[in-house]
C-alpha cells in the first residue's frame, strides 16, 4: 500500500525507534493522526522540549536539566560511595530502595564488541575523573548478564589500583522464590556465594 | 551410592507436534519398541522425549519446525513416575518456547534439565569416531551438560565472551585496536574455559576405563583409549599473546578447539579404524556414558535408541541389547522390523506401531 508522503514520514520516523517495526510504526502513525489536535501538539512539543532541555549532569553523566543532577548536588549525599549503572532508569531501581546514601555513575551502555561497544563509548573516562576525588567505595550495578559481568571485571581491573574498594551486587536467589521452580544459572551462583550463618 | 527408582515417563501426550496430530501413549517402565516403516514419526516420538528431557530438539533443529504444518502451537506432555509430575514443553510461531513443570513455567528451557535423564543414541553417532574433532566436542558438551548443569553454564559464557573477543578481533583487523578492551574478556575465557577443560578431563578419566571393559566384550584383545587433548596447556598466556588470533581474526586457542582421541590398537580410529572399529568405539563409549549417568543420577537415565541396529552385526547387537536390558531403566528403542531386535528382547517389551503420525499399542507380542 502506499501512504500519502506525510504520513509515509511519519512512519518512517517512527521506525527508528529502538523496539518498533514497521507494523507498529504504522500503528502508532494512525493512532497519532486519530488523536485530539492538541494531544498531537502536547506529543510534539514534550518531544522537542526533552531534547532540548535535557543533558548529561557532569558529574554522574545521568539526565538533567541542571549542569549537576538533583542526587549530585544534594548536600546530604555521600561522595564517597559511588555506584555504578549501566542506564539512567537503573538509578530509579535502586532510588526507590530508600537505602543508598551514596551516588552513582550512568555508563550509558556496557562493553558489547558485537555491538560495537568498547571503553571508549562508554563514560568510563569520566568515572575515573570523580576517583580523582575521595572515593572510597565503587559498588559495580551492571545487570548479571555475560556483558554486565565482563565490563563489572574490566572497571575492577582499572580501579582497584587506585586503592578504591570495588564491589559487586551479589546474585542469588529472589526472595520469596521457590527452589525448585528457580532457574539452573541463579541456584548455581547462589551456591557458589553462600555465606555462613 | 544406593539406587533410586529410576524415573520414566509413564504416560506422553503430543500435540502438533511434528507430524503428531494428536497422540497419547502409556509406555511400559521397560523397554518400548516403537515399529514402523520409514518417515512414519518414530524418530519423533524420541525426538518429544529428548525435548522433555533437555528443553532442545534433536540436531540443532528449529523449534518453529517442529510445529505441525498448519497448527500455531505445539505441545509435548508427560506424566513422570514415580513422582507422578507433569512436564510439558510448549512450541509456538513467533514466541517463546515455554517449559512446565506442574503448570509452573520456568524462567529457561534449559532450566528442565536433570528432572528426566535421558541418553539418546542414533545410527548418527558414528560421527563421534568418524567426523571433525567438532563432533566430539559437541559430543561432550551434550552429554555433560545433560549431568552438569553447572558444566552448561560454563560454556554458555566461554562461548559468548568467546564471541565479544572474535568481534574485537575483526574490529583490530578493520584498524581499531584497543589492547586493554580485551582483557576482560579473555579473564572470562580463562575462568570459565578453565572450568570446562577440568570438568571434561575429569570425565575422560572416569569413562576410560568403563568405556575399555565394554569394549573388551565387543572386541576382546583389541586396546581402546580416550585421551582428552587440549589445544595447549596454558590458555592465560595462549589468548594473551594474541599474534596469531589478530592475523587471523578469530580465537584459535581455548577448549573450543581441544580434541578427544579415540585409539583402538594404538591407532587413531577416525583415521586409521575399520568402520566395525568405529562402531564398537562409539558403542563402548556411549555404554560408558550410559554408566556415568547412573552413577551421577542414582538411577538409570532413560535410554532413547534411535535405529540404531540397521548397521550393526549380531555381536554388537546383543552387546547394547543385553546393556539395555541389564540397566532396568526405561527404554524407548525404534525400527523397521520387530525381527531385528532378536527374540530375547522382543518378549521383554511393549510395542508401538507407528504410521503416518499415529502410534498404535500392538497386544500380542511377535
Amino acid at each position: 500500500m502506499v501512504f500519502a508522503k506525510p504520513l509515509a514520514e511519519l512512519i518512517a520516523q517512527l521506525e527508528r525507534l529502538p523496539g518498533v517495526g514497521p507494523k507498529s510504526a504504522q500503528r502508532l502513525a494512525f493512532h497519532i493522526l486519530r488523536m485530539r489536535d492538541d494531544d498531537v501538539r502536547r506529543l510534539a512539543i514534550a518531544l522537542t522540549h526533552a531534547k532540548e532541555s535535557l543533558r548529561l549532569c557532569q558529574q554522574c553523566q545521568s539526565v538533567t536539566e541542571a549542569e549537576v543532577c538533583e542526587i549530585c548536588s544534594d548536600p546530604r549525599r555521600n561522595p564517597v560511595q559511588i555506584c555504578v549503572v549501566a542506564e539512567p532508569r537503573d538509578i530509579a531501581a535502586v532510588e526507590r530502595l530508600n537505602e543508598f546514601k551514596g551516588t552513582y555513575h550512568v555508563l550509558h551502555g556496557l562493553l558489547n564488541p558485537l555491538e560495537n561497544v568498547g571503553p571508549e563509548q562508554l563514560k568510563i573516562r569520566e568515572l575515573l575523573t570523580r576517583l580523582r576525588d575521595t572515593v572510597e567505595e565503587v559498588i559495580i550495578a551492571t545487570n548479571p548478564t555475560v556483558e554486565g559481568d565482563t565490563t563489572a571485571l574490566y572497571l575492577a581491573r582499572l580501579i582497584k589500583p587506585l586503592g578504591v574498594t570495588v564491589t559487586r551486587l551479589a546474585h542469588g536467589m529472589p526472595v520469596g522464590g521457590e527452589l525448585d521452580y528457580a532457574d539452573t544459572a541463579t541456584l548455581l551462583s547462589a551456591l557458589e556465594y553462600r555465606r555462613e550463618l | 551410592m544406593t539406587e533410586r527408582e529410576p524415573i520414566r515417563v509413564s504416560e506422553m501426550t503430543l500435540h502438533d507436534f511434528r507430524n503428531y496430530e494428536s497422540e497419547t501413549i502409556h509406555p511400559a517402565p521397560g523397554v518400548n519398541l516403537i515399529c514402523g516403516e520409514n518417515a512414519q514419526g518414530k524418530t519423533n516420538c524420541l525426538e518429544a522425549i529428548s525435548l522433555l528431557s533437555t528443553g532442545r530438539l534433536l540436531r540443532g533443529s528449529k523449534d518453529s519446525l517442529a510445529i505441525r504444518h498448519g497448527a500455531t502451537q505445539a505441545r509435548v506432555s508427560a506424566t513422570l513416575n514415580p513422582m507422578g509430575s507433569a512436564l510439558a514443553v510448549q512450541l509456538a510461531l513467533g514466541s517463546r518456547k515455554k517449559v512446565l513443570v506442574n503448570s509452573v513455567s520456568l524462567p529457561r528451557a534449559s532450566d528442565v534439565i536433570g528432572r528426566l535423564p535421558t541418553i539418546c543414541f542414533s545410527s548418527q553417532d558414528l560421527g563421534i569416531a568418524t567426523g571433525e574433532p567438532s563432533e566430539r566436542r559437541h559430543f561432550l558438551d551434550t552429554e555433560l551438560a545433560q549431568i552438569y548443569p553447572a558444566y552448561l553454564r560454563h560454556l554458555t559464557i566461554y562461548r559468548r565472551a568467546l564471541e565479544q573477543r572474535n568481534a574485537l578481533l575483526k574490529q583490530a583487523q578493520e584498524g581499531s585496536f584497543y589492547p586493554e578492551a580485551f582483557e576482560a574478556w579473555e579473564d572470562q575465557m580463562v575462568e570459565h574455559g578453565t572450568e570446562i577443560r577440568r570438568i571434561r578431563q575429569d570425565w575422560i578419566t572416569w569413562l576410560n576405563p568403563v568405556a575399555q571393559s565394554a569394549h573388551q566384550r565387543l572386541a576382546p584383545g583389541e586396546g581402546f583409549l580416550l585421551t582428552y587433548e587440549p589445544r595447549e596447556q596454558d590458555l592465560a598466556l595462549a589468548l594473551s599473546s594474541r599474534r596469531e588470533d589478530l592475523a587471523r581474526g578469530t580465537t584459535t586457542c581455548g577448549p573450543h578447539r581441544d580434541e578427544l582421541l579415540i585409539e583402538v590398537g594404538g591407532k587413531a580410529v577416525r583415521t586409521f579404524g575399520s568402520q566395525g572399529q568405529q562402531r564398537t568405539s562409539v558403542i563402548s563409549l556411549k555404554l560408558a556414558v550410559l554408566e556415568s549417568a547412573r552413577e551421577v543420577f542414582g538411577f538409570p537415565p532413560v535410554l532413547l535408541l534411535d535405529d540404531v541396529f540397521s548397521d550393526l552385526d549380531q555381536n554388537r547387537r546383543s552387546a547394547l541389547v543385553s546393556a539395555a536390558l541389564n540397566e532396568g531403566g526405561q527404554v524407548f528403542l525404534t525400527c523397521t522390523e520387530p525381527g531385528q531386535v532378536g527374540g530375547e528382547l522382543l518378549r521383554s517389551s511393549t510395542i508401538f506401531l507407528v504410521q503416518s503420525g499415529r502410534m498404535g499399542h500392538h497386544e500380542a507380542t511377535l
